[in-house]
């Protein structure tokens, strides 16, 4: 087990280094280069060439030929030392350390959809169950429907309209952002909610929760329906094999049954799908952190690139594979606890 | 810690009909740095914190005292000369004087500046835009800045410049503390300083993409806030800022898709307010396409658009069609000789284009924006329609785009765009700023068009000192480039901005760049 993780963690290691030499490359190979994004109207040519002569950008990419004496005087090679040091670099327009704002806007992000995967799957496993051991009834029927109805809908389409309709028509919820104008809150972690209830403030905690639930249901609304639909194929599945048979006929209650033996064995399918779904929460929370403004890792990174600003693109994707190697992780360990042929070598 | 949770309560103590003025911008600032910026947002920012040497009255791009309440030039206008506010003092408690405007200037300007920080990313771009180039450059329009006395700074420039005040008036040049600039040194502007001004409103706090937090300056040398607080919230979305307008989560926003209006009348808490024009739309065509060479295909090109009819549907009663390049409220230097709007004649249109050869009709490209701007806001549509005007006349018109850094960069590398949609926002309130931006020696050279003639009525412009002087001149340009049809100005919209009822005293700038000190609350909640 030990080594596993060890092994795991040096893979995590080049995967990490791998993908900040396909991202430097990437990035650099979208037509359209930052002076020209950040010129915008006034970009004209010699305009742009200053720009990007002063920004350090008509450096070669990887060796100097140009410079002998300092062959290394090329970007991935600076960008590279910088890295070892610790330092993302800075964003080009705004100067702003990539570190700092990805400290500021990962937790933004984390507390989204951590809040998200919570609603999928206190709506979801239920419905799934429910479903499942009610087939091919109305709840079924329902669940299913709305399932696809969940994976089906855009996600700033239902930003919109749950915005809409809970807000404005309605009046009980904040249409965006993750806090309201009179609350003042010194953050702490980043987690508003657990901040505000550190710093004793019921009612920021109270504030920052209703300012979640917009964003958490339009981005947990495609893993809900993807919870759903999994766990009631996979419990079926289960419910006709032959130990739960034996199981049932042993003279087991109904409830104990389904709750002990079939549950735990139709969840290995959902972790798995709730692994991966952690990565595609980070990729929805773009369109959903810039429909509710909240301050986030997606909305930031979204506009870097269309204001081609490599750094921050470099940074927070480097982050993000960070992130979801490191899910993945903890979703490959949880399989032992939930199914003991597992085993780790 | 304990300091930090008082200071908290404090703030959330209420006082005596407290109010706090929250504005829904289109998103985040991108620096707190004067000099080192060109977007609105920013420059919105920061004219609550700074004040410029030169001011704009309300709602206008009228010049009026500033941190300076006077400026004179010398007869030519290249040396001029600047008596500083007295008694002014910067949030810090730093003075302001000559000493600070020349610090700030030369930050700007002088590459070699030991503050400039150019080695860390700063650019400064927007100084060479507007001035011509840096300390050092041959095109550079500042040749020294002098420190008369303690209350006198004096500009000399390398050649005539009667717009000169207001260039260094536009809401990019605030002025800024240099005690806090030397304090926090490469990090002054980001989140993690305190960007300190004279302005009319405080420094509190920049959660990046979230808002900024301000607070009223009770000193303020100006007209003195009338409110408790100001909060900047980014909210991207159009769409959202409509519904926190409508929930009353904000008091007052700006930048509306023109398909807001109806909403927006229909909510009696909601009053719209159309922004003064300051900006044009316009289609380029360029001069290295066989067929767009030719000023009979451009003329018939110009006469079969419906402008109206366009700027009716899309912009939904916010915009002016005109036969001009400049806004209307700088008509005052439009030729007389130039008809009022475009002549829209699609039947003598497609005898243009058969006497220029073409009977049975062009095929050319037209490239349309991917991204809304202000002068066109949804721009795929209004291609569309442009499309079938031209094809009226038998033009086949082939509608391109892409991503929005590539398309201004592919504009200017040869061939270029046949025909392509593109347009300016004004940075301050001279002729020069639109034509200057694209015509000229500064101007992209993506129609292939740019003659000889134009740049020396420029720089005629730039000297003229009266107004008058400054007419007869844009009045020739206007004529020459009317008559050439290189650059067909489409619209000048008016952006749609909104406010609740019990927002008071707000007049928008067509610049952008107002400050929030005469807007109060009466009887919000």
């Amino acid at each position: 087990m030990g080594s596993y993780v060890i092994r795991r963690l040096l893979r995590t290691l080049l995967v990490m280094i791998g993908i900040s030499v396909v991202v430097f490359a990437f990035v650099r190979s979208i037509p359209g280069d930052p002076a020209t994004a950040l010129l915008g109207e006034r970009a004209t040519p010699a305009a742009a060439a200053a720009l990007r002569e002063q920004l350090g950008l008509n450096k070669p990419w990887f060796i100097n030929f140009a410079n002998p004496a300092n062959p290394l005087d090329a970007q991935f090679p600076r960008y590279v030392g910088q890295l070892l040091q610790g330092d993302l670099g800075s964003g080009l327009k705004s100067n702003i350390p990539v570190r700092d704002e990805l400290a500021a806007r990962f937790p933004a992000t984390a507390e989204l959809s951590l809040a998200a995967l919570l609603f999928a799957l206190l709506v979801g496993l239920p419905a799934g169950i429910l479903a499942a051991l009610r087939r091919n009834s109305g709840w079924d029927n329902a669940a299913t429907t709305i399932s696809l109805v969940g994976v089906s809908m855009p996600v700033f389409w239902l930003g919109l309209l749950l915005s809409y309709f809970f807000a404005v028509r309605l009046g009980w919820l904040p249409p965006s952002a993750r806090l309201g104008n009179e609350t003042i809150l010194e953050p702490i972690t980043g987690f508003y909610v657990l901040d505000a209830l550190l710093r004793g403030q019921p009612a920021a905690a109270w504030d920052a929760v209703r300012h979640l639930i917009l964003p958490a249901i339009a981005l947990g609304s495609i893993p809900l329906a993807i919870v759903a639909r999994i766990t009631r194929s996979s419990l079926l599945d289960v419910l006709g094999q032959d130990y739960v048979r034996t199981a049932r006929a042993k003279g087991l209650s109904a409830r104990s049954v389904t709750l002990k033996h079939a549950l735990r064995n139709a969840m290995l399918p959902v972790v798995t799908v709730v692994g991966l779904q952690a990565g595609a929460l980070l990729g929805g929370a773009v369109l959903t952190e810039t429909i509710f403004s909240w301050p986030g890792l997606g909305s930031w990174v979204y506009d870097a690139i269309s204001l081609r600003d490599y750094p921050i693109i470099q940074g927070g994707v480097i982050f993000a594979a960070l992130v979801v190697s490191v899910v993945n992780l903890l979703v490959d360990l949880s399989y032992a606890a939930l199914d003991p042929r597992i085993q780790y070598r | 810690m304990k300091k930090l949770l008082l200071t908290a309560l404090l703030a959330t103590l209420p006082t005596a009909g407290a109010a706090t003025l929250v504005y829904g911008a289109n998103g985040d600032p991108v620096s707190l740095e004067p000099g080192n910026i060109t977007d609105g947002i920013s420059i919105l920012v920061q004219h609550q914190i700074y004040d410029t040497l030169v001011a704009f009255k309300d709602g206008t791009t009228d010049p009026e005292p500033g941190l300076a309440t006077k400026w004179t030039s010398n007869a030519n206008a290249t040396q001029w000369t600047f008596t500083l506010r007295p008694n002014v003092k910067f949030h810090d408690g730093t003075a302001f004087n000559a000493d600070a405007v020349v610090y700030n200037f030369s930050r700007w300007w002088d590459p070699k500046h030991p503050q400039g920080f150019r080695n860390q990313g700063r650019t400064f771009e927007i100084w060479g835009q507007l001035l011509g180039g840096y300390k050092g450059d041959a095109t550079s329009v500042v040749k020294n800045i002098v420190k008369v006395n303690n209350t006198t700074v004096r500009f000399d420039l390398n050649k005539p410049s009667s717009v000169f005040p207001e260039v260094i008036g536009a809401g990019y040049f605030g002025i800024a503390s240099p005690t806090a600039i030397k304090k926090d040194g490469a990090k002054y502007g980001t989140p993690a300083s305190k960007p300190i001004g004279t302005g009319p409103f405080i420094f509190q706090s920049w959660r990046t993409g979230d808002r900024v937090t301000l607070a009223p300056n009770r000193s303020y040398w100006g007209s003195k806030p009338k409110v408790d607080g100001l909060i900047i919230r980014a909210i991207k979305d159009a769409s959202q800022r409509l519904n926190e307008l409508k929930a009353g989560t904000i008091d007052f926003t700006s930048d509306l898709t023109p398909d807001a209006l109806k909403s927006v009348q229909a909510d009696r808490n909601l009053v719209a307010v159309k922004k003064p024009s300051f900006n044009v739309g316009f289609l380029s065509l360029n001069n290295r396409n066989q067929y767009l060479k030719n000023d009979k295909v451009r003329e018939a090109i110009s006469m079969a658009i419906n402008r109206k009819a366009i700027v009716d549907a899309f912009w939904n009663g916010l915009g002016i069609s005109n036969a001009s390049f400049l806004p209307p409220v700088l008509a005052w230097a439009n030729s007389k000789n130039v008809p009022a709007a475009y002549k829209y004649d699609p039947a003598a249109a497609k005898r243009l284009l058969a006497e220029a050869g073409y009977p049975n009709g062009i095929s050319l490209d037209l490239w349309y924006m991917p991204v809304s701007r202000p002068y066109f806001p949804t721009p795929k549509p209004i291609a569309e329609a442009i499309a079938a005007d031209l094809s009226a006349i038998g033009i086949k018109v082939n509608l391109k785009t892409e991503d929005w850094a590539k398309y201004l960069e592919d504009r200017n590398k040869e061939p270029g765009f046949d025909m392509y949609m593109i347009g300016w926002t004004g940075d301050y309130g001279d002729p020069d700023n639109f034509y200057g931006a694209y015509y000229g020696p500064t101007a992209s050279d993506d129609i292939n068009w740019n003659p000889p003639e134009l740049q020396r009525l420029l720089e005629q412009g730039r000297a003229a000192v009266s107004r008058t002087a400054k007419a007869r001149v844009y009045s020739q340009l206007h004529e020459i480039t009317y008559k050439a049809n290189y650059r067909l100005p489409m619209v000048h919209s008016q952006p749609l901005a909104a406010a609740r009822t019990y927002v008071k005293g707000w007049v928008p700038s067509p610049l952008g760049s107002e400050a929030f000190n005469n807007v109060s609350l009466v009887g919000k909640r």
